[in-house]
């Protein structure tokens, strides 16, 4: 297909300049949520409240926290299926809420895709194979039918969706979880972008399929060069698919860093209980008790204090003044808490 | 000691317009009072199937083609519809899949715990079952002021855990837990498994956990029964399986498995997917999957047999690799 490595070669020399392909400042997501008698009380619903952070080219960012944390939100807000409360995202040096034209859109578009989490949802059972892996073609007016039909027939072997010709004509209901969301993943690659948002792509995989398609994806960002957000609860997944994890609670980041670093020295008390937390294939394995209190709150205009205060073992005094702020304690290691930065 | 859940050759099929489907297909086991098993497997592999069996909650199109499942002496697929009622809740008791988004909104949730209790022992008045709530609850670690309060004012945590003291209303003897915490967070599904650990041990309760997840089956079962294809093909205590796997199925279940444990070995895929189970292979029914199938693996099924004291397999080539001395070397 020439029209892809023109395009390649295009954007090539456009990213070659920089190496982050995502850099998000301060980013903001809030919600509006309505109480009172006649909704006459305007709450809001803190999803993502100033978040930073950056992925480099070819580099994997995990996003882990627990459900409601503001993980699928960020993911969502980055590939502009939300649009930002605050905050800027930049994608290859551009602000993309500054993306006016249509053709500027399309470039983005076209470089930016998404995997949901469940595949048997995210495939319209109305569409065949080849109709929904086609579409982002279709859309960006890329190719005639005939180049169409092998960019498709390409990356479904590709995905292991193979052979692709018996396999293009069928609906999302002759397939199976994993194939599905092999489908999915080949929609998402099709135009070869270079930013892919994955929200919780194995969650709903059985365990012998699921590290089939983790594989899967690992040889393509690196055979394509690509930059993944990678969103997951999973911690043990995680420590696989990426090399820097953040750590997401209530909006905010906690702990941010290279991802072996995190797991084996937690420094923030909540990523601290969530790594004990996390079941551990041995029967012999003794765990401790995750040092935490109570449960999840909702951030439904929150105070202007650390967000974990009311669940941690080491609560002080400062920690009810103004939000800790994310800061480097070394080796790239960020985390946010008054244990480590106390005249804050 | 004899064994307080025995099930021998169970073979429960479903019934549908193509077939039927062999959701279980030949399963034994033996359960021990106060032991925990494990079920493990990936969906539908028939874990599921074996609990309703036991339970006799089976879908119309469901047939129970042979096989005795006997609970406390008695054969349960024998009994009348009547006498199996009194089984439930009282001999053994089950905490279904995603029970917790179940229990009814419009009710207080104290009191669908009381409804059950007088349900099944009738003798019992309200105010007694009343004083048994208010034990249970502090038995599993809610507060009893929290028994008038309905479902949308509980967690999720705290839903699981009122659904946890709701099987345990008329004190089974045997509680079957269907993924009792797939909805949960990693922090709240850690507390519930440490909490039915801890009753289960207490209560000198058996338990058969159901899970996909076998780091969760590691926390907490005794033994561990691994299903593929509606069929048991390894069965010990949880360390032999962990340390000793003999089946290739659970050696490349072992090791496809993350942790965040150790050192970073490379995960294992197995290739292919599991079989559909109208037309299932007709010998081994991981052999198409099997690194080391040979033509006897395609032709003829492995029998299940004890290859170890209270080790058993289904394979015609067990694999002697021992993960822990393979650890120690690498």
């Amino acid at each position: 297909m020439p029209e892809f490595i023109e395009m390649k070669k295009i954007d090539k020399g456009r990213a070659s300049t920089v190496g982050t392909v995502v850099k998000v400042e301060h980013l903001k997501k809030f919600f509006a949520v309505r109480k009172g008698i006649f909704s006459r009380e305007v709450h809001f619903v803190h999803a993502v409240d100033d978040v930073s952070f950056e992925i480099k080219r070819g580099g994997v960012l995990a996003l882990v926290g627990e459900s409601g944390c503001g993980k699928t939100t960020t993911g969502k807000t980055l590939v502009r299926l939300y649009e930002p409360t605050g905050g800027k995202i930049e994608f290859l040096n551009k602000d993309i809420s500054k993306l006016r034209t249509n053709a500027d859109r399309m470039w983005f578009h076209r470089k930016s895709q998404i995997i949901f989490q469940d595949p048997y949802e995210s495939l319209n059972p109305r569409m065949t194979i080849f109709d929904i892996v086609v579409e982002p073609m279709s859309v960006q007016g890329i190719g005639n039918i005939k180049e169409r039909e092998e960019a498709v027939a390409d990356i479904l072997q590709r995905v292991g969706i193979a052979p692709p010709e018996t396999f293009m004509w069928r609906y999302p209901h002759e397939l199976s979880g994993g194939q599905r969301q092999r489908v999915a993943i080949a929609r998402a690659l099709i135009l070869k972008p270079e930013f892919v948002v994955a929200d919780e792509p194995t969650s709903m995989l059985d365990v012998s399929i699921r590290t089939q398609v983790m594989k899967l994806m690992l040889d393509l960002i690196n055979e394509m060069d690509m930059s993944f957000l990678y969103i997951t609860h999973d911690l043990s997944v995680a420590r696989y698919m990426a090399d820097h994890i953040a750590v997401l609670y209530l909006g905010k980041i906690v702990e941010m860093g290279e991802i072996e670093e995190v797991l084996q020295h937690p420094l923030h008390p909540y990523t601290q209980a969530l790594i004990s937390a996390v079941p551990v294939p041995d029967p012999e394995f003794q765990r401790e008790m995750p040092k935490i209190k109570g449960g999840v709150s909702k951030p439904i205009d929150p105070p202007d204090r650390c967000r974990f205060y009311e669940r941690c073992p080491y609560a002080m005094e400062v920690c009810k003044g103004t939000c800790p702020p994310l800061i480097d304690v070394g080796n790239d290691h960020k985390v946010a808490c008054y244990l480590y930065n106390k005249n804050g | 000691m004899s064994a307080l859940l025995s099930i021998e050759g169970l073979k429960m099929y479903y019934d549908t317009q193509k077939g039927s489907v062999k959701a279980v297909d030949g399963v034994s086991f033996q359960l021990k009072k106060g032991e925990s098993l494990g079920l493990v497997g990936e969906s539908g592999c028939g874990k599921t199937s074996v609990a309703m069996s036991i339970m006799r909650l089976l879908a119309e199109n469901a047939r129970i083609i042979s096989g005795h499942i006997y609970f406390d002496g008695k054969d349960l697929l024998t009994l009348s519809e009547k006498e199996m009622n009194k089984v439930r809740w009282k001999g053994i008791s089950m905490i279904f899949q995603a029970a917790m988004n179940s229990l009814n909104p419009v009710y207080r949730v104290g009191d669908q715990i009381i409804e059950a209790i007088i349900t099944h022992e009738p003798e019992v008045t309200f105010e007694q079952a009343r004083e048994r709530v208010k034990a249970l609850y502090e038995l599993v670690g809610l507060d009893p002021g929290r028994m008038d309060h309905y479902p949308h004012e509980y967690s999720g945590g705290m839903k699981q855990r009122a659904i946890i003291a709701m099987s345990l209303a008329c004190n089974p003897q045997l509680i079957i837990a269907d993924e009792p915490t797939t909805a949960l967070d990693v922090i709240v599904q850690d507390m519930i498994l440490r909490e039915m650990a801890r009753i289960q041990k207490k209560l000198n309760m058996s338990m058969i956990y159901i899970s996909h997840d076998i780091a969760v089956i590691a926390e907490v079962a005794e033994k561990i029964a691994i299903m593929y294809a509606g069929k048991i093909v390894e069965f010990s205590d949880s360390k032999t399986i962990f340390k000793q796997p003999r089946h290739p199925y659970t050696i490349g279940l072992m090791s496809s498995f993350p942790s965040i444990r150790g050192s970073k070995k490379p995960l294992v895929t197995i290739p292919g997917e599991p079989p559909n189970l109208l037309n299932p292979p007709k010998g081994c029914r991981f052999a198409p999957r099997c690194p080391f199938a040979t033509n006897v693996c395609l032709e003829k099924e492995p029998p299940y047999k004890e290859i170890d004291k209270e080790h058993f397999i289904a394979c015609w080539h067990p694999q002697g690799v021992k993960r822990g001395a393979e650890d120690k070397d690498a």
